[in-house]
């Protein structure tokens, strides 16, 4: 965030013009705002319409506090339940159809795994075509100046000595 | 007649103070929130708390009900009487023996302990994946970046970035993302060569002791590399 900010990133809007929708995750919302007082629903959203213009953002929940987990959480994919994961789902699944969006931004692992492979796959999203982290939406809506002659040189010479100091051969057969 | 049952502070499997009995209105507010009402016969959040302060706390623990529970929290935001359900579904957890937490959990937090990230990757195989990918990046097609490396162990960087182990398991590009961030922002930041992962089970699987070590080794490697701002994308 401080990055685009202090206009460090130079990001082009177009690349994504979609209806797109945020999912709040739960330990960045509700269970942060629990435990810290605090909460990121606003940075999410702010970073994402940073990324897409404001006419195609569809918000998907009245109060971020009171979002509905993914399905995913406290470790589900680790877990041998995933008929209940899936189920569970059905209700964040709805509310990803009723927004139309297709295009899902989500700063977190698991979401973005339940909704892409999880969700996508077991109930009907309506509009859905793609989820997206958060950081991937920044990333692949950047215009990427290449480094100068000098900062290229500075990055390869940092990179030999590390290789060397880790003993790495990228010749070498793996 | 079956004997009246008696709620006592003896014998408590975890902290529940008996005035919960009181406390709780049986309001159902939690259950009716909950999206995983419904999932496994028999539970839901208010019927767990009862449970719990009836002195059933066996069968809650060893029921299935406190891993089908997301620990989304939903249920404690919005109970009226400040029931700590989040709290005690995942005490419910802890209580578990760790020979019987479902699923890998527990073996990926074993394994993060003993060899530094849930899957067990060997460091060369992380260091060199990380170099041999840092060359590829440099000469991408679309979006090449000239000059670009995975600095690891870089001390005095301004930002550590931890690593969810299933990236360079089985999605490495998706490290990638991070890496445009920084490099476009031409931030000094860092990886850390030991106890980069990014993911901490032990809160998950109900492993405190666990749990505080990992988040221990990620603040540690802060301090040895002198970081000044720890990203943690989970
Ligand atoms: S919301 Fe709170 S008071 Fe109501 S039933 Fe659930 S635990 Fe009891
Ligand atoms: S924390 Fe568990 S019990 Fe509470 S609302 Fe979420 S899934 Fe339901």
């Amino acid at each position: 965030m401080e990055y685009i900010k202090d206009g460090r990133l130079n990001i082009d809007k177009t690349k994504h013009q979609m209806p797109t929708t945020v999912h709040d995750p739960c330990n960045y919302g509700r269970k942060s705002y629990m435990t810290f007082g605090d909460h990121h629903a606003d940075n999410i959203r702010w970073i994402t319409k940073q990324c897409i213009d404001e006419e195609h953002y569809r918000e998907m929940v009245d109060s971020p506090l009171n979002n509905l987990c993914c399905g995913a959480g406290g470790g589900a994919w680790a877990l041998p339940y995933d008929e209940e994961r899936l189920a569970y789902g059905k209700y964040k699944s709805d509310q990803i159809k009723a927004t139309g969006a297709e295009l899902v931004v989500t700063p977190c692992h698991n979401c973005r795994d339940q909704i892409m492979k999880g969700l996508a796959k077991e109930h009907d999203l309506g509009n859905y075509k793609e989820t997206m982290y958060l950081w991937e939406l920044v990333a692949e809506s950047l215009i990427i100046e290449p480094w100068n002659d000098e900062e290229v040189a500075k990055g390869h010479a940092e990179r030999d000595a590390q290789n060397e100091k880790f003993e790495i051969d990228l010749d070498q057969e793996w | 007649m079956d004997e009246p049952i008696k709620i006592t502070r003896q014998k408590r499997l975890f902290d529940i103070s008996p005035e919960m009995a009181n406390v709780c209105l049986t309001c159902g507010a939690c259950s009716s929130g909950c999206p995983a009402t419904g999932l496994v016969p028999g539970w839901d959040p208010r019927k767990a708390i009862r449970a719990i302060v009836l002195g059933m706390e066996q069968e809650v623990v060893d029921s299935k009900w406190p891993w089908v529970c997301t620990l989304c929290g939903r249920c404690q935001y919005v109970c009226p009487m400040g029931v700590l359900l989040l709290k005690t579904f995942r005490a419910c957890r802890i209580a578990r023996d760790r020979d019987k937490v479902p699923g890998p959990l527990q073996k990926g937090t074993d394994m993060c302990f003993e060899r530094g990230n849930n899957l067990g990757i060997p460091k060369d195989d992380f260091l060199f994946l990380l170099a041999d990918m840092s060359t590829e990046v440099e000469e991408d097609e679309e979006t090449p970046m000239p000059g670009f490396h995975v600095p690891v162990d870089k001390e005095g960087a301004n930002v550590i970035i931890t690593i969810n182990s299933k990236e360079p398991f089985g999605e490495p590009d998706d490290m990638i993302f991070w890496w445009k961030i920084f490099y476009a922002a031409k931030e000094s930041w860092t990886v850390s060569s030991e106890n980069w992962e990014g993911v901490n089970w032990g809160l998950f699987s109900g492993d405190d002791a666990n749990m505080k070590i990992q988040c221990e080794r990620v603040l540690e490697n802060a301090r040895r590399l002198k970081c000044k701002t720890l990203v943690y994308p989970e």
